[in-house]
């Protein structure tokens, strides 16, 4: 029988062209948290976060929430911008919010990616996909230094 | 609005009846989809086995990353976990998402055990569940300030000398 499980859920919406929504989630036995985080693509800028506390172990909890503010102004693309967010997001406030903030955050460039092959695939599906991450990270190079499927 | 992309990663612990834990690790989105499994032995956390298996991918090189997770094989679930799996995973030649995975794994353990412990203070009166938790953080100091709620200036941490 499982005794624990973890979900995590990531959603990326592009509101407009210099700007991806990241809707994320993660639910297990113990917590239940979700995030909305608007994110600057050229710079890779948290501009906006809202958080939900749904689930959790103490009454003082939902205080963390108005510390996810913390990360408005923070970059993805900023050296050990995860350790930061651990830091002030997670160990300032609640580190299940600072886990699913991680992984919205890791999600910038797959997504990025992900969109642009499926619009290249629409008009030709013969696409190499090895061969088009390759190329797309050579025309990103915001994207490189961290493995491609980060 | 359509999204333009979703990732979606679960992991799970099975207790097994040797008394060993079982984990199963999966992430999934538009351009991966990989799995990681660990075995890790109580009291001591050994993780005895560890294997992982990239069903969809793109590229050669993240299939083949997938033999990386062998030499986490022995290392223990505990303190300085975190820095021996990066330089065991990490790195240029290394698999980041392979070290998320374990690093994952080894978390979920720890909610595996913390579970029981949080169940049982869901049946105490507040008075009883704020002298557990300050029990709790005596034996477990780590927890000190590690989020809000055990900050110095909690009302939990009042009167404690941690």
């Amino acid at each position: 029988m499982i005794t624990l499980n973890r979900s995590q859920l990531v959603g990326a919406e592009f509101i407009d062209e210099g700007t991806v929504r990241f809707h994320g989630v993660q639910t297990d036995h113990i917590y239940d948290m979700e995030i909305r985080m608007d994110v600057r693509i050229p710079d890779g800028e948290i501009v906006a976060i809202e958080g939900w506390m749904k689930r959790f172990t103490n009454p003082l909890c939902p205080k963390a929430i108005e510390v996810l503010q913390k990360a408005v102004g923070m970059s993805l693309r900023e050296e050990n911008w995860e350790s930061r967010v651990m830091r002030e997001v997670g160990r300032g406030g609640c580190q299940h919010f600072a886990e699913i903030l991680i992984e919205c955050g890791r999600c910038l460039d797959q997504a990025r990616m992900s969109r642009d092959l499926f619009e290249t695939i629409k008009t030709d599906p013969g696409t190499d996909e090895g061969q088009f991450i390759h190329q797309w990270l050579e025309q990103h190079p915001e994207a490189k230094g961290a493995c491609f499927t980060r | 609005m359509i999204l333009g992309y979703l990732r979606n990663k679960v992991v799970e612990v099975e207790p097994q009846a040797d008394g060993g834990l079982l984990v199963l690790w999966r992430l999934t989105d538009s351009l991966l989809d990989m799995e990681v499994q660990m075995r890790v032995q109580p009291p001591d956390l050994e993780i005895r086995e560890a294997a992982a298996r990239v069903k969809r991918c793109s590229t050669r090189e993240c299939l083949s990353a997938q033999e990386l997770v062998q030499k986490v094989v022995g290392v223990r679930v505990g303190s300085g976990l975190r820095k021996i799996v990066q330089g065991l995973l990490g790195g240029a030649e290394g698999c980041a998402r392979l070290t998320e995975a374990v690093l994952e794994c080894s978390n979920a353990v720890i909610l595996h055990f913390t579970l029981p412990q949080l169940q049982a203070g869901e049946k105490l009166n507040q008075e009883e569940r704020l002298a557990s938790t300050r029990a709790m953080l005596k034996v477990n100091p780590r927890l000190v300030r590690s989020c809000i709620v055990f900050a110095d200036d909690s009302p939990i941490m009042q009167g404690l000398d941690l």
